[in-house]
C-alpha cells in the first residue's frame, strides 16, 4: 500500500510513544524511519525486523558515557536500539566538533544500526560533514577463504545535503583480529569534507552505491507517488498507536464541547 | 499618482521598534479576538487568482433533482491544470453530524493535481466518500467533506423554485448552504504531501489548496441549489440573483481538533502572527492623507454595520458582538475629530488600546491593514516556512536558563501545584482519535494525555535545569541531556523559539478558566473566517468567503483588481419593494475617484 510521508512520520512517532519513547525519542525515531523510507533505504523493513526487540526491551538504562574528552567520545547503548540511544550521542558529537573542529564518537552495543542515517541527515542540514561506519554482523567462521565475507557499511553527509552518498561493500582480506562488532563509529568535521571514497588496492565487492542524485530521485518519487510499505507493519504499527488513545464514554463524548445535533 | 503609492516601506529598525510586544499580542484572550484581514488565506487566494487569471469550468455536472450525484470543476492557472471532484449523497438526519466521529456526510470532495480520468475517478468514488476510513489517491492535494444547512437549504431551494428571490436575511443568520467539517490537507490518509507543492507557485503558501476547495464548494452550492430548483419546478424556478450569490459563504465547524496544530507548529504560528504584527507596525507609521482618513472611516462603518448583523446564539460572543458595534461610532467621532498628524494610526492604535474591548482594538488594526495593499500585501508571501526544531547542544546550560527566563517567563508565572492551573488534560480518544478534554484527577486518560501545555513543561524543565546547575554549573545542554533524555524535545523548542517570540501562545493550557475557542478563532482568523458562532467554549462555526467575488466574476478576468479585492466584513444585500436585490457597502467603488 502507498502512504504519504507525512502520515508514515505521524504513525510511527505515535507507534513509539505507545511503546514508551519519551516524546522527543518517539518523534526523533519516526524521522529516522520515515527518513529511510523516504530515500528508499527501507527503513520500514529495518524497523520490522526490529520491532519485537523494541517490544520486548525494558531496559530503561540510557546510553552510558564510558569516556569523554574535547573530541573524543565512547557511550554504551547497552543494545538498546539507535531509535531509542543514539540522537544525544550524535548531539554530543556535534558540539565537540562545532568546539574542536573535529570530532570521533563511537557507539557500542547498539541495534538498527542503519537507522542512524536519519538523524545523521538533521546533523548534515545544521552545517556538519558527517561520516559513519559500522561492519554488518559477521560470518561464522569468519577469516578462512570462500566464506561469507564481511561487510563494511559508510555513510558519508556533506555538510548542508539532506542525501549521504552510501557505500556497502564485502571485504575479502579479514583481519586476524575479528571482535564482534555491533557498535558504530561516526567522524564529524566542522570544515571539511568526509564523503566515503573505495581505495582500489583492497579487494572489495562493491553491494550498494548510493549517490546523492540518485535518492533526490527517490525522494521526488516518493512525492509524487507516495511511499511504498507493508500493509502488514503498517496495520501493525497503528494498532500499536491506539494504545494512547483513551476509551470513549458519554461524559468524554461531551469533552469534545461539541452539540449532539446538526441538521439545522 | 495613486493614493496608495505615496505610501513607503518604514526601516527594518523603526518597523521592530513599532512592533508591538509579544506579552500583549500572543494572550490567549486577544488571539481569540483576531478577525480575518487582508492577510488572511482566503483573501490572499482570491487576490492570487484574479491577478493570474485562474479559469474555473464546469466538465461535468451530473445531479438528480434531489442533488445528488457528481460534480468536477476544472481550474486553470497560467501554471498548471488542477480539478475539484465533488460526489453528493443522500444522507439521513440521524447520520448529521459535524463531528470528526461522522461516518457520512452530504458531500465529500477533492481536489486533484492534473487531469481526472476514469481510473483516477473510480478511485476517489470508493475512497472520498469514505473520508478517513478510504485510502486517497496521491495526486489529491484536499479531502474535504461538508454537511447541508438544512434549513438554509428548504428555504433556498423553495424560493428559488417559486420563481422568487431567497430572503437575505437567511443568510445573515447563517451564511451558507453547506459547511465543511474537516479540510485535509498535507498527507493525511494518503494524500499529497505539502511538501509536494514547495516548487508549485499555485498553492505553495499555507493552507491555500484548502481555501481553493472551500471555494470551488461554494460555486457547487450555487449551482447545485439552482439545479435543484429547476428540477422541482420547470420553467418557474429563478437564478439566484448576484448580490444574493455574493453573500453566500461557506460554513465550517471546528472543535477541538484544531488546536493541536497551533500548538505543534510553533514557527508556522510565528510567521502568521509576525507577519501580520510586522505589516501593522508598517502601517502605524504611515503619513495618513485626507482620503486614508475617509477610507479608515467608510471600512468602520461598513464593519460596523457587519458587526450589527454578526448573529449568534452565544450570550457571551453576542456581548462581543455589541460592545464591538457599538464601540465604533467613537472611534469615527474620535477619527473625524482629531488632526491629521503623522503619527495618527499610532495614535489611534494607542487610543483604542486604552479604551476599546480586544475585539474591538483587532478589528481597527485589521481594518488599518486594509487601507494599505501594497505595504500589507507582500507580507502574504511571507506566511510560509520550512519547519524544523533543533538543538543546540553546545549551548552552556547557564545560558539556556537565562534565555527561558527571558523569553518564556510567561511559563514561569503559573503555579502548577495549584489544582486550577493543573485542572484540565488533552486527550484523543478512541473515536477516530478525536481530540477531548478531561478533567484530571476525575477522568481516565490523563496517563495517555497530549503534551499540548506548553507552559507546564517549560516550568518543570527549568526547576530540573536549576537543580542540576548546582552540581555542574559549567555543564553543555548537550551534557544536562544525557543525564535527562526526557527533556530533549521541550529544550529543542525552547532553543528554536526562542528568537522568535510570536511562536508560543502564551497561556497555561491546563488552566480550569482556560477557553478553547480562542485558539480555534486564532487560527480560524488567518483562514479568513468571519461570524464566529461560538457553540461551546470549544466549538465554533464560521464563514468563510462571504462577499467574495464569483466564479463567474473572476472567468470575466477582471480589470479593477483593487475593487475585485474589496470584499471584507460583507453586508446583507439589500432588497427593494420589488424584491430586487442589490449588493451593499462596496467601499473601492465610492472611493475609486480618490485615487489621483
Amino acid at each position: 500500500m502507498k502512504v504519504s510521508y507525512n502520515e508514515l512520520q505521524a504513525l510511527c512517532r505515535k507507534a513509539f510513544q505507545a511503546m514508551g519513547f519519551e516524546e522527543g525519542d518517539a518523534s526523533d525515531a519516526a524521522d529516522m524511519v520515515a527518513w529511510m523510507q523516504l530515500y528508499e533505504l527501507s527503513g520500514l523493513t529495518a524497523l520490522g525486523r526490529g520491532l519485537d526487540f523494541l517490544l520486548e526491551d525494558q531496559d530503561e538504562r540510557a546510553p552510558e558515557l564510558i569516556y569523554s574528552d574535547g573530541d573524543l567520545a565512547v557511550l554504551d547503548s547497552h543494545g538498546a536500539s539507535v531509535l531509542k540511544s543514539s540522537s544525544l550521542a550524535l548531539e554530543l558529537g556535534f558540539a565537540k566538533a562545532r568546539a574542536r573542529g573535529l570530532a570521533v564518537i563511537k557507539i557500542r552495543h547498539c541495534h538498527n544500526r542503519q537507522l542512524i542515517m536519519g538523524y545523521l541527515a538533521r546533523l548534515a542540514g545544521r552545517g556538519m560533514n558527517v561520516t559513519a561506519f559500522w561492519r554488518n554482523a559477521q560470518a561464522p567462521d569468519s577469516g578462512k577463504m570462500n566464506d561469507t565475507p564481511l561487510i563494511e557499511q559508510v555513510v558519508g553527509f556533506r555538510a548542508g545535503s539532506s542525501v549521504p552518498e552510501i557505500r556497502v561493500y564485502a571485504v575479502h582480506e579479514v583481519p586476524e583480529e575479528n571482535e564482534p562488532n555491533d557498535g558504530v563509529t561516526l567522524i564529524m568535521a566542522n570544515h571539511v569534507d568526509l564523503l566515503p571514497s573505495l581505495r582500489s588496492e583492497y579487494q572489495l565487492d562493491l553491494l550498494a552505491r548510493h549517490q546523492e542524485s540518485d535518492l533526490l530521485a527517490c525522494r521526488e518519487r516518493a512525492m509524487q507517488q507516495g511511499i511504498e510499505v507493508d500493509e502488514g507493519l503498517w496495520v501493525r504499527l497503528k494498532s500499536l498507536a491506539t494504545r494512547l488513545l483513551v476509551e470513549s464514554t458519554e461524559t468524554s463524548r461531551s469533552g469534545a464541547g461539541a452539540g449532539s445535533n446538526d441538521n439545522d | 499618482m495613486r493614493r496608495e503609492d505615496l505610501a513607503s516601506r518604514l526601516s527594518d529598525i523603526e518597523q521592530r521598534l513599532r512592533l508591538r510586544s509579544p506579552d500583549e499580542v500572543m494572550q490567549l484572550e486577544r488571539l481569540g479576538s483576531l478577525h480575518a484581514s487582508r492577510l488572511s488565506f482566503v483573501r490572499s487566494l482570491v487576490r492570487q487568482m484574479a491577478r493570474q487569471r485562474w479559469q474555473i469550468s464546469t466538465i461535468r455536472f451530473d445531479l438528480d433533482a434531489e442533488g445528488h450525484g457528481i460534480a468536477i470543476y476544472r481550474l486553470q492557472t497560467p501554471w498548471a491544470r488542477y480539478h475539484g471532484v465533488i460526489f453528493s449523497q443522500p444522507l439521513d438526519d440521524a447520520a448529521r453530524s459535524d463531528r470528526v466521529i461522522a461516518e457520512a456526510w452530504d458531500a465529500t470532495f477533492g481536489v486533484v493535481e492534473g487531469d481526472v480520468d476514469d481510473s483516477l475517478l473510480d478511485h476517489m468514488a470508493a475512497n472520498v466518500p469514505l473520508q478517513e476510513a478510504g485510502r486517497q489517491h496521491p495526486r489529491l492535494l484536499v479531502l474535504s467533506r461538508a454537511n447541508r444547512s438544512l434549513r438554509n437549504f428548504a428555504a433556498f431551494l423553495d424560493a428559488l423554485s417559486a420563481g422568487r428571490q431567497p430572503d437575505p436575511t437567511w443568510l445573515t443568520r447563517v451564511g451558507y448552504l453547506y459547511r465543511t467539517t474537516a479540510v485535509y490537507g498535507n498527507g493525511k490518509f494518503g494524500i499529497a504531501d505539502f511538501d509536494r507543492l514547495k516548487h508549485n507557485p499555485d498553492f505553495q503558501r499555507p493552507f491555500s489548496a484548502q481555501m481553493l476547495a472551500v471555494y470551488l464548494l461554494r460555486h457547487f452550492s450555487i449551482e447545485q441549489i439552482e439545479h435543484m430548483a429547476r428540477a422541482k419546478a420547470p420553467g418557474r424556478a429563478v437564478a439566484m440573483a448576484t448580490p444574493l450569490r455574493r453573500y453566500l459563504g461557506i460554513g465550517n465547524s471546528t472543535g477541538l481538533g484544531m488546536a493541536p496544530f497551533l500548538i505543534n507548529h510553533p514557527q508556522l504560528i510565528q510567521r502568521w502572527i509576525e507577519s501580520r504584527e510586522q505589516a501593522l507596525a508598517q502601517v502605524s507609521g504611515q503619513v495618513p492623507g485626507e482620503p486614508d482618513r475617509q477610507r479608515l472611516l467608510t471600512l468602520i462603518a461598513r464593519a460596523e454595520q457587519h458587526m450589527a448583523q454578526t448573529v449568534t446564539e452565544d450570550t457571551k460572543q453576542s456581548a462581543r458582538n455589541r460592545d464591538t458595534a457599538s464601540a465604533l461610532p467613537a472611534v469615527r467621532a474620535w477619527l473625524e475629530q482629531v488632526p491629521l498628524t503623522d503619527e495618527l494610526w499610532q495614535e489611534l492604535i494607542d487610543w483604542s488600546r486604552q479604551t476599546l474591548s480586544l475585539e474591538a482594538q483587532e478589528l481597527i488594526h485589521t481594518l488599518l491593514l486594509e487601507i494599505y495593499p501594497k505595504i500589507v500585501d507582500p507580507f502574504e508571501d511571507r506566511m510560509g516556512v520550512k519547519e524544523s526544531l533543533e538543538l543546540t547542544p553546545d549551548m552552556p546550560l547557564i545560558r539556556l536558563k537565562q534565555s527561558i527566563e527571558t523569553h518564556y517567563d510567561w511559563a514561569l508565572r503559573h503555579d502548577f501545584e495549584d489544582p486550577d492551573e493543573r485542572y484540565w488534560f488533552w486527550y484523543r480518544s478512541m473515536e477516530k482519535e478525536e481530540p477531548r478534554l478531561g478533567v484530571r484527577d476525575v477522568e481516565p486518560g490523563a496517563d495517555r494525555e497530549l503534551k499540548l501545555a506548553i507552559a507546564a513543561r517549560v516550568a518543570d524543565t527549568h526547576k530540573v535545569i536549576d537543580d542540576f546547575l548546582t552540581t555542574h554549573p559549567r555543564a553543555l545542554v548537550v551534557e544536562f541531556l544525557i543525564h535527562h533524555p526526557r527533556h530533549k524535545d521541550i529544550i529543542r523548542r525552547i532553543q528554536s523559539m526562542a528568537e522568535t517570540p510570536f511562536g508560543e501562545i502564551r497561556a497555561n493550557l491546563w488552566a480550569r478558566d482556560m477557553k478553547p475557542v480562542h485558539i480555534l478563532r486564532t487560527k480560524l482568523s488567518f483562514f479568513g473566517a468571519s461570524r464566529f458562532d461560538p457553540k461551546s467554549d470549544r466549538w465554533v462555526r464560521i464563514t468563510l468567503f462571504q462577499g467574495a467575488p464569483l466564479v463567474e466574476e473572476l472567468n470575466a478576468k477582471p480589470c479593477d483588481l483593487i475593487e475585485f479585492d474589496d470584499w471584507s466584513f460583507p453586508l446583507e444585500p439589500s432588497q427593494s419593494a420589488e424584491g430586487t436585490l442589490s449588493e451593499a457597502g462596496a467601499v473601492t467603488r465610492q472611493y475609486a475617484g480618490v485615487s489621483t
